[in-house]
């Protein structure tokens, strides 16, 4: 029986056996690189990238943008360990902190959809206000004083012999996976990238569907924020610049396309790999991060340039 | 000078299954307003797209001002001589009137733009058609008409000697028409031919020299407007093509599913009809009439400025396709490929689409239930396809269409607007297409057909409304339809009160 490979099964195979050539690479250029001890590290520094990115990957399958996440998590991990402080009860200034990322999503998503601004600006504003909020709510110092010990436990520890962080990955992996092949909300996000014009004709209500698909980020987003601040043990308003660009670089090396209508949680997480994989081997081997940060540009660029034409030769 | 500045032998057109044009000879004078008429798809829009190159010809051969014409690119086509007024006019609404006129031929020093002379001839020319319009105005705050001249202006600036215009009359008031008319007057004396293209035989009969009636692909016949009358003109365009396909069916005609009063938006006057069970009704007009605009109001994609809405008896209103759709009206867009589906995903989830509710438990999809769905509406509309999911971009334009209707029956509404149903299909689809329509009738569902397409009105619809300018002009019973009569009543053009209209 002849088997059809779809072109979305074949891009998928692609981008694994880019990250399979990178392992094998890195394994041979340093020896520490192939150790659990070294992939464990490997796998904390994704994860974040990797739980916001569940919801970020949907969104921009929808055709919307979210820049503002970065300061979201800066801002929600600070506010986690202030609400210690003021002797709020962990568990509890988990949930507000999350509450306060899903509103900043919310707004987000109310500004794209009922005030049409374009999604980059509406979320570039978000990006300023919310990390200009985090340093006037901190007065810029860092809160690391009276957090009690239980504080770094979603951060740091472990569940038997697995990383707690581990877990709470897999799981959102796991939801997020669902939801995309599995539920009208997935099939809905699909649509309205793939022809906006067309789901509203299809009689998808496209603006509710957008702003849950912003609240969902929003709510990622500052859940990661408190899982950052735990792992650093430490609330700092300016932890997570640059961490938008993160998730989005790992959204499209995973095939997700900057008009929408394409992409896959599977895809994103495979890109959050690669960019993990290749900061961690060029930290073993030394290299200093200044270099690094050119080589995620030039690895962004060309995998994408190599997706394109991997594209027009299946279509063709 | 060759007394004509264009001849064309023996002409043709085949796209995959379909002629579009069958060997059109055909010649144009010098300094004449020569007018092609036909109905939709008649073959007048590939004839323009073959002249100005934005499509190849299969065969045949073009002489103008006697030597080949074979352009590879628009471009090529205008310098040559051949430029067109297209529906869509190409001026950038940001500039002004003067920027637009120069725009590409900017004088200028190293690359920064100098003061353009005021002599010009586009500037000359601009004064001459339109001295109110003053040079420093920015376009966007033009009117239609007014951005036209613009076009022509900067046309025949630039030494066309044949201007082909488009339907140039169907979005302009009646004041903007007659500057329209006294300005294609003037280009003949100045040695400029003009093709022009309308439905509105009115306009045909103002200002055109000679007329050529296309039909189904070919030339019918070439004559002076002089020698000819309206009456005979409508019977060349719609030739023997007559309503023998039609069965009369029986229409209760006491069970009204909806109903419409005095329905005003931006475009409408005063629309009211009603609609019965089991009913194929169809409004018919022309381009611009307002077909699409009553369909959008009833799917709720237009503002409602007044009047109301029924269905069974109970008053609507809708913001969202959603609202008329969970109220049992779903609406077939009229463009398949931007509006009806999405190009990027499979045949299965594009019919699905529509309700996914009855395919899914708390919001998680059965996929199998799903596939077995899709694939009877597959089967049942007769969709070729190697498998449910194959692209919908790599269907036939006739099978994209049947995915589009099969979506829109997935959504269960018993009211079912279609605009244009069949445009663009071969005829084979479209004879398929309007078998599913009458089956779906039978069964209870009631139907609306919009469409510019003489055939298609009179080959399905029991009951039909004529429309034009945003108006209903007269409703009738298809058995007692006179084909003459309505396209006497469709082809008017804005600007003369018919005299029916009184009844």
């Amino acid at each position: 029986m002849k088997i059809k490979l779809s072109s979305s099964f074949l891009q998928k195979m692609v981008i694994v056996g880019v990250l399979l050539l990178i392992v094998i690479v890195l394994s041979f250029l340093s020896k520490s690189f192939l150790t659990l001890t070294n992939f464990n590290n490997v796998i904390r520094q994704v994860a974040f990238v990797v739980i916001t990115g569940c919801a970020v990957t949907p969104l921009m399958i929808s055709g919307n943008f979210d820049l503002s996440i970065g300061s979201v998590l800066g801002l929600t991990g600070m506010l986690s360990a202030l609400f210690v402080t003021l002797s709020i009860p962990l568990w509890f200034s988990i949930i507000l902190s999350t509450v306060v990322g899903s509103a900043i999503g919310l707004l987000n998503g109310l500004m794209v959809v009922k005030l049409r601004i374009p999604s980059i600006i509406a979320t570039l504003g978000t990006m300023y206000a919310a990390r200009g909020l985090a340093l006037v709510i901190s007065g810029g110092n860092s809160i690391h004083m009276g957090l009690g010990k239980n504080f770094t436990l979603l951060g740091r520890g472990y569940l038997g012999r697995i990383p707690i962080i581990f877990i709470i990955m897999f799981l959102t992996i796991f939801i997020f996976y669902f939801i995309e092949s599995k539920t009208i909300l997935g099939r809905y996000t699909y649509a309205i990238g793939g022809n906006k014009r067309t789901a509203l004709l299809s009689g998808i209500n496209v603006g509710s569907i957008i702003i849950l698909l912003y609240f969902l980020v929003g709510t990622l987003t500052g859940f990661s924020g408190t899982l950052m601040a735990s792992r650093l043990g430490v609330g700092q308003a300016m932890v997570g610049s640059g961490f938008e660009f993160d998730v989005i670089v790992a959204v499209v090396l995973g095939g997700t396309s900057i008009e929408g209508g394409e992409g896959s949680i599977f895809g994103m997480l495979i890109g959050a790999f690669i960019v993990g994989f290749i900061a961690n081997g060029l930290n073993l081997m030394g290299i200093h991060s200044f270099y690094q940060s050119i080589v995620k540009g030039i690895v962004l660029v060309g995998a994408v340039l190599l997706d394109q034409k991997l594209k027009g030769r299946i279509a063709d | 000078m060759e007394e004509n500045i264009l001849e064309v032998r023996q002409l043709s057109k085949n796209y995959p299954g379909v002629t579009a044009l069958k060997n059109i000879n055909l010649d144009i004078r010098r300094n004449t307003v020569h007018c092609i008429v036909g109905e939709n798809g008649a073959g007048k829009s590939t004839f323009i797209k073959i002249l100005t190159c934005a499509e190849t010809r299969s065969s045949g051969e073009i002489f103008f001002n006697g030597k080949e014409f074979k352009p590879r690119s628009i471009r090529e086509a205008m310098d040559l001589g051949i430029s067109t007024l297209f529906q869509e006019l190409n001026v950038v609404n940001q500039l002004t009137v003067e920027e637009n006129l120069i725009l590409g031929r900017e004088p200028n020093r190293y690359g920064v733009i100098q003061k353009s002379d005021p002599n010009e001839r586009v500037f000359q020319l601009m004064k001459e058609f339109a001295p109110d319009i003053p040079l420093n105005k920015k376009v966007r705050l033009l009117s239609f008409a007014e951005k036209q001249i613009i076009e022509i202006v900067k046309a025949i600036a630039v030494d066309a000697s044949l201007l082909i215009m488009d339907e140039p009359t169907a979005a302009v008031s009646e004041n903007e028409t007659k500057r329209l008319f006294a300005i294609i007057h003037s280009l003949k004396k100045k040695n400029i031919t003009v093709i022009y293209i309308s439905h509105i035989l009115d306009d045909i009969f103002t200002i055109g020299d000679v007329v050529t009636v296309f039909r189904d692909g070919e030339v019918v016949g070439t004559k002076n407007v002089a020698d000819i009358d309206r009456d005979k003109l409508i019977q060349m365009m719609i030739g023997k093509v007559t309503v023998d396909k039609y069965v009369p069916r029986p229409v209760d005609y006491q069970e009204k599913v909806l109903e419409v009063n005095n329905l005003t938006t931006n475009k409408l006057k005063k629309v009211g009809f009603s609609l019965y069970k089991g009913e194929i009704l169809g409004f018919y007009g022309l381009r611009g009439a307002g077909k699409t605009e009553i369909a959008l109001a009833l799917f709720g994609l237009d503002r409602i400025l007044n009047g109301d809405i029924q269905i069974e008896g109970k008053r609507v209103l809708f913001d969202l396709p959603q609202d008329a759709m969970l109220n049992g009206i779903s609406m077939i867009p009229e463009e398949r490929l931007t509006e009806g589906l999405i190009m990027k995903l499979p045949v299965r989830p594009n019919i699905s689409i529509t309700n996914l509710k009855v395919l899914s438990h708390l919001g998680v999809i059965h996929s199998q239930e799903e596939r077995k769905v899709v694939k009877s509406y597959v089967e049942a509309m007769n969709i070729k396809v190697k498998h449910i999911e194959q692209k919908v971009a790599t269907l036939s334009g006739g099978n994209q269409q049947k995915v589009v209707v099969s979506k829109y029956l997935h959504a269960g509404s018993n009211i079912l607007l279609m605009d244009e149903p069949t445009r663009g299909v071969d005829i084979g689809a479209k004879e398929e297409i309007h078998r599913i329509i009458r089956n779906l009738a039978e069964k209870g569902k009631s139907i609306i057909i919009f469409s510019s397409e003489y055939p298609e009105i009179f080959n399905l619809c029991d009951r039909i409304y004529l429309l034009r300018d945003g108006q209903i002009i007269k409703e009738v019973m298809n058995q007692e339809a006179n084909p003459e009569e309505i396209l006497h009543i469709i082809t008017r053009g804005k600007r003369i009160n018919y005299e029916n209209q009184a009844e």
